[in-house]
């Protein structure tokens, strides 16, 4: 059972590549923004039947919310349309370790801080030779 | 010159996501999962819209006469939210993150390697698979720590 959620972890994963795969390529012919657009207008239609269908009938409304929660979809665009810029350019493999050093160290940073409301964690060795091994990937991929 | 520019770009877009996730978890946390992605996805598409009246030039081809796989991105990154909620409160945010990551760069692997869905192919190559050997030691430590965050949260 363990085993089987894994594997459909990794399936997931898998399927955010393939997202990228797909919006560089649309986004050399239609535009990136285009390119966005169908991204955001595909994914806010699936997302608005599992909220009608499966969100707690009960759950407070966005207005009750201190706005500041409210602009990680200000946000979303611009991780999208740099995927879509950056992909053609370097490659899918060397796109995602870019982002992942970019995750790695700005999580260092929220967590060192405490930002957005979470709780404050002194800065994390382990992570810090992660962030190592992954800059060295970068170094690797641009080799070829 | 491009190429750090457009890595510079790269690790700007994971910055972003990360701070992205952060507001969304808590969020998330008071309205529930899936209110906070139609939230993202639906305020996406209205900024998206606004720069496009505004800013996007005339091009030939449009959504409507591209090939219609081309438009099944959202298809593969919505059932990544949908199974992260399933999974992570049973196997944990260490194995989850780690599975991701793994399931990201394997395929991200191959559909370069290949050229898969109409992009250039970049090949396998030694320091290529030396790149994967560092990110594999990265995941360990990725793992461990996270392991060691949810212990003491506990």
């Amino acid at each position: 059972m363990q085993i089987l959620l894994v594997l459909i972890v990794i399936l997931g994963g898998m399927g955010l590549s393939v997202e990228a795969g797909l919006l560089g390529p649309l986004g050399s012919q239609v535009g990136e923004l285009w390119a966005t657009l169908s991204i955001f207008g595909v994914g806010a239609a699936l997302t608005f039947f599992l909220m009608l269908f499966f969100s707690p009938r009960d759950s407070p409304s966005f207005f009750s919310q201190p706005p500041l929660l409210l602009v990680g979809g200000i946000l979303g665009p611009i991780y999208v349309v740099i995927l879509t810029v950056v992909t053609p350019v370097i490659g899918i493999a060397m796109t995602m370790i870019g982002i992942l050093a970019g995750q790695v160290s700005k999580s260092l940073i929220i967590d060192h801080y405490g930002l957005f409301g979470t709780t404050e964690r002194k800065i994390d060795n382990k992570r810090i030779i992660a962030l190592f091994f992954i800059i060295a990937a970068l170094f690797f991929m641009a080799q070829g | 010159m491009t190429l750090i520019l457009m890595v510079i770009l790269a690790i700007i877009g994971g910055a972003t996501l990360s701070v992205q996730a952060a507001l969304n978890g808590r969020l998330g946390g008071n309205v529930g999962v899936f209110k906070s992605a139609f939230l993202t996805f639906s305020v996406g598409a209205v900024v998206t819209s606004l720069l496009i009246f505004f800013f996007e030039p005339n091009h030939t081809v449009t959504l409507m006469n591209v090939p219609k796989w081309q438009l099944l991105g959202a298809l593969c990154g919505v059932p990544y939210i949908v199974i992260m909620v399933v999974a992570v409160q049973r196997i944990g945010t260490a194995v989850a993150t780690v599975a991701v990551i793994f399931g990201q760069l394997c395929m991200s692997v191959l559909i370069d390697n290949f050229g898969w869905l109409g992009n250039e192919a970049i090949h396998l190559s030694g320091s290529r698979i030396s790149a994967l050997v560092c990110l594999a030691i990265a995941l360990y430590f990725i793992h461990s720590s996270s392991k060691s965050i949810a212990q003491n949260a506990q």
